[in-house]
């Protein structure tokens, strides 16, 4: 199985400060990674960093064999097979869930004739969304939202989809249904690269987890491992 | 394409309706039909503008340089007729070329700038136009006092056959026909934004330019072609209010007011929609006009309050109201109350 990911020595912030130093790691192909850490730990940075939304400072990214993708711009990115559902949804309120999940697929030239068949996928993965095919995203509840998200990257024919806080202001419930759903692209063939605060489901479903504390990689290992880790337990479990 | 499909034949049928419009005021209004034709042209100016506005502000950028735009377009068929005397009807397109060139420049180095900043620099920038046409050799510009341009159309009278008030009228409604054929190059051009991908990319660029860019679109290259569509479509529109007006100078072709009318009335219409800015422009213009007849002094305190209510009362404009009492009155006639789910 080949790698999916890989990046080494990897720096990135905003201005003057440097939220990530030397952060290395690497996702094979059909994985599920979880990246865990607290507030302000550089998981969403991280995630912006892969995407092309923030600019690295230094370091290598390859993806699928592509290399020297760390720098280029998030269209370029997602071109490469690179998916990204970003934190809090942003989705465009004004148009219906058909347009935005449309929107998904519409400027990429790899995905746009895939986008029937995708469509169809997302629809069979989240019929509510089949559902309300013609109401305004601006109407949904939070969890259609979040599924809407998803379905808007998966309609770019990702290879590789990073999900960025999917469980946010999500019922139990709800993130259930959510993290089911991240299982079940993942055994379709998707790669998933995950960022959650909900540490217990997340490390439940993943192949492996990251450990990240102030910007910097201090633990790796399988998700089962990790949630028998005392120092995970004790820092984000409260055990 | 069927929403495109059907979009262009409203189009076309809006365009025989404004074929067709002068000769059925003349036969409804006889001599009145003068004042109202000069109302329902300075409706059609209105709706070219504000159109063109609002497809630049589809992708977020609230551009404060109509006026330029307008400007250069105007100032572009004068100095042309001044130093060369082409052909009448020549200057027009290169009046919107002119602007589409200045907007590409603009654009290119205001990309990065957001909001506020963004809206200044364009502010800056017809301050600056301005001040540089009247600095230019009197022998090309005209300084301040501006160059004189010839008519479009010049209807001659007829001793026996017509009356005098038909020169006005015919006159008007050479120009009624020119600003209609503007409006039905702007709603096309509104309307394939609207059914094509542009929407989509408009619309991610406007919300959210990380999330366009994580679909794909090209930020940069979306504000700018919004830019120049926007100016080119500005610039026709000044090219022939300086016919019209017959003379350009930088105090009227560089007005702010030019730019307030461009941004006020989407706004009032409805942002991000063909019709918002086409309905914004007909009622406004009645209103100015009722209220112009009703207090000849002071009239624009009056026009001050109706847009400061609309704001307030109307968040969403004209196009946003009637969408709400539409669905209210459809969710009362099936039984249902309260809004969408």
């Amino acid at each position: 199985m080949g790698r999916a990911l890989e990046i080494s020595g990897l720096r990135a912030g905003y201005g003057k400060i440097t939220v990530l130093w030397d952060v290395d790691l690497h996702v094979d192909e059909g994985e599920l990674v979880t990246i865990i850490g607290a507030n302000g730990a550089g998981k969403t940075t991280l995630l912006r960093t892969i995407s092309g939304l923030v600019q690295a400072r230094a370091g290598s990214m390859s993806a699928f064999g592509a290399t020297s993708l760390l720098g280029s711009s998030a269209a370029r990115i997602v071109r490469s097979g690179i998916g990204h559902v970003p934190e809090g949804r942003q989705l465009f309120p004004l148009m219906t869930v058909r347009e935005n999940l449309e929107s998904g697929a519409e400027y990429l030239s790899r995905a746009k004739p895939n986008a029937a068949r995708n469509r169809k996928l997302v629809f069979d993965l989240f019929p509510r969304l089949a559902e309300r095919g013609a109401q305004l995203a601006g109407t949904l509840s939070g969890g259609e939202r979040q599924m809407l998200a998803i379905g808007r990257a998966l309609m770019s024919d990702p290879r590789l989809l990073l999900v960025d806080e999917p469980s946010l202001g999500l019922s139990p419930a709800l993130s259930l249904t959510v993290f089911r759903a991240l299982r079940q692209i993942n055994a379709d063939g998707v790669t998933v690269v995950l960022v959650e605060q909900n540490v217990q489901q997340s490390l439940s479903i993943a192949d492996r987890a990251y450990v990240l504390e102030n910007g910097e990689v201090v633990k790796e290992g399988s998700g089962r491992e990790l949630l028998g880790d005392p120092g995970v337990r004790a820092a984000y479990l409260s055990l | 394409m069927r929403g495109l499909t059907r979009d262009l034949v409203v189009t076309a049928a809006l365009a025989v309706l404004l074929v067709f419009l002068p000769a059925v005021l003349r036969e409804v209004f006889g001599r009145a039909s003068v004042s109202y034709l000069s109302l329902a042209t300075n409706a059609l100016v209105l709706a070219v503008l504000a159109l063109s506005w609002d497809m630049l502000a589809r992708t977020g950028q609230l551009s404060l340089a109509h006026a330029a735009f307008t400007g250069a377009g105007a100032y572009t068929v004068a100095v042309l007729f001044k130093l060369t005397g082409a052909p009448l009807w020549l200057g027009i397109p290169l009046g919107g070329l002119a602007a589409a060139v200045l907007a590409l420049g603009l654009g290119s180095v205001t990309l990065r700038l957001f909001g506020i900043y963004f809206a200044i620099a364009t502010l800056a920038f017809t301050e600056v136009l301005k001040a540089a046409v009247q600095r230019l050799p009197t022998a090309v510009a005209g300084g301040a006092a501006g160059i004189n341009v010839p008519a479009l159309f010049r209807p001659t009278f007829v001793a026996g056959s017509m009356e005098r008030w038909e020169v006005a009228f015919l006159r008007n409604q050479g120009y009624f026909w020119v600003y209609a054929g503007l409006l039905v190059v702007a709603v096309v051009i509104s309307v394939v934004i609207q059914r094509s991908r542009l929407r989509a990319a408009f619309t991610a660029v406007r919300t959210n330019e990380q999330v366009a860019g994580v679909m794909g679109v090209n930020p940069a290259r979306m504000k700018l072609l919004a830019f120049v569509l926007s100016s080119f479509v500005a610039g026709l529109l000044g090219a022939v209010e300086a016919h019209r007006l017959g003379s350009v100078s930088p105090d009227g072709a560089f007005s702010v007011h030019t730019t307030v009318l461009a941004l006020v009335t989407p706004i009032f219409g409805g942002l991000y929609t063909t019709l918002g800015p086409i309905l914004g422009a007909t009622v406004l213009a009645g209103i100015e006009e009722t209220l112009k007849r009703t207090f000849s002094e002071g009239y624009l305190i009056g026009y001050g309050i109706v847009l400061v209510a609309s704001i307030l009362f109307m968040p969403r404009g004209l196009v946003g109201l009637g969408s709400k009492l539409f669905k209210r009155g459809g969710a009362s006639a099936s039984g249902t109350t309260g809004e969408r789910a």
